[in-house]
């Protein structure tokens, strides 16, 4: 399945209802959606946030994985930014010295079992799969 | 769709999915809590890291105060974004029942 969404956090309730539509299709347990949900909002917000440039659409495909799901995200015509080598955050840091920032890729790095992301073309896709363990 | 609401006890109460389209709203409603804030997670069925910021930054403003937020009945598998992201060791959270 693949749909486009425009670049507004509007769109994430939409992401869900598509997200949903794969796990009854493809019949994946239901204990994965939160992982995906995740991953799939940090990535599209990522995006929309940072790749401020384009006016293009994102491009979301979900497919079946040996594995478990594959899910692609594909932003067009923008700068290249490697999500997988965003600076870590530390997790251990008192309170006082926390901030939101990069948290949101730290989990997605944390929480998906593998990730890639490649760009050609100023065209930037990153690939994630959610094993069915 | 996401609700916070304050119970009748003073308890936070958040319902739904807490995500970036969502943050806002929180924000704003948790920006007039003052003192102690329990904040009730039994209805909250997701939240990413825009919740997850919205939480931060109130508790460090009521820390500053000498109060905070204590989160109860947080389900398993938003404990696990808590403790992935280590605010199981800022915050008190008191997990679901089951």
């Amino acid at each position: 399945m693949e749909q486009k969404f425009k670049r507004d956090f509007s769109e994430l309730k939409n992401i869900v209802t598509m997200t949903e539509a794969v796990f009854n299709e493809m019949g994946m347990q239901p204990g994965l959606r939160n992982v995906v949900d995740l991953a799939t909002e940090e990535l599209f917000v990522n995006m929309v946030t940072y790749n401020t440039e384009s006016n293009e659409d994102i491009l979301i495909e979900m497919v079946p994985h040996a594995l478990g799901l594959e899910v692609r995200l594909t932003d067009y015509d923008v700068e290249r930014f490697d999500p997988t080598s965003a600076a870590t955050v530390d997790v251990n840091a008192p309170l006082d010295e926390r901030t939101p920032g990069g948290l949101g890729l730290y989990l997605v790095m944390k929480m998906v079992d593998s990730i890639h992301y490649e760009y050609r073309n100023r065209k930037s896709k990153i690939t994630f799969i959610v094993d069915r363990k | 769709m996401f609700e916070i609401v304050l119970a009748d006890d003073g308890t936070v109460v958040v319902a739904g999915r807490l995500d970036a389209a969502q943050a806002v709203k929180a924000q704003t409603f948790l920006d007039h809590v003052e003192g102690q804030c329990v904040l009730d997670m039994a209805k909250l069925e997701y939240v990413s890291s825009a919740g997850l910021g919205v939480l931060l930054k109130t508790h460090k403003r009521l820390m500053g105060v000498g109060s905070g937020i204590k989160l109860i009945n947080v389900s398993h598998h938003i404990h696990d974004i808590f403790r992935y992201s280590g605010f199981d060791k800022i915050f008190e959270i008191v997990p679901a029942a089951n």
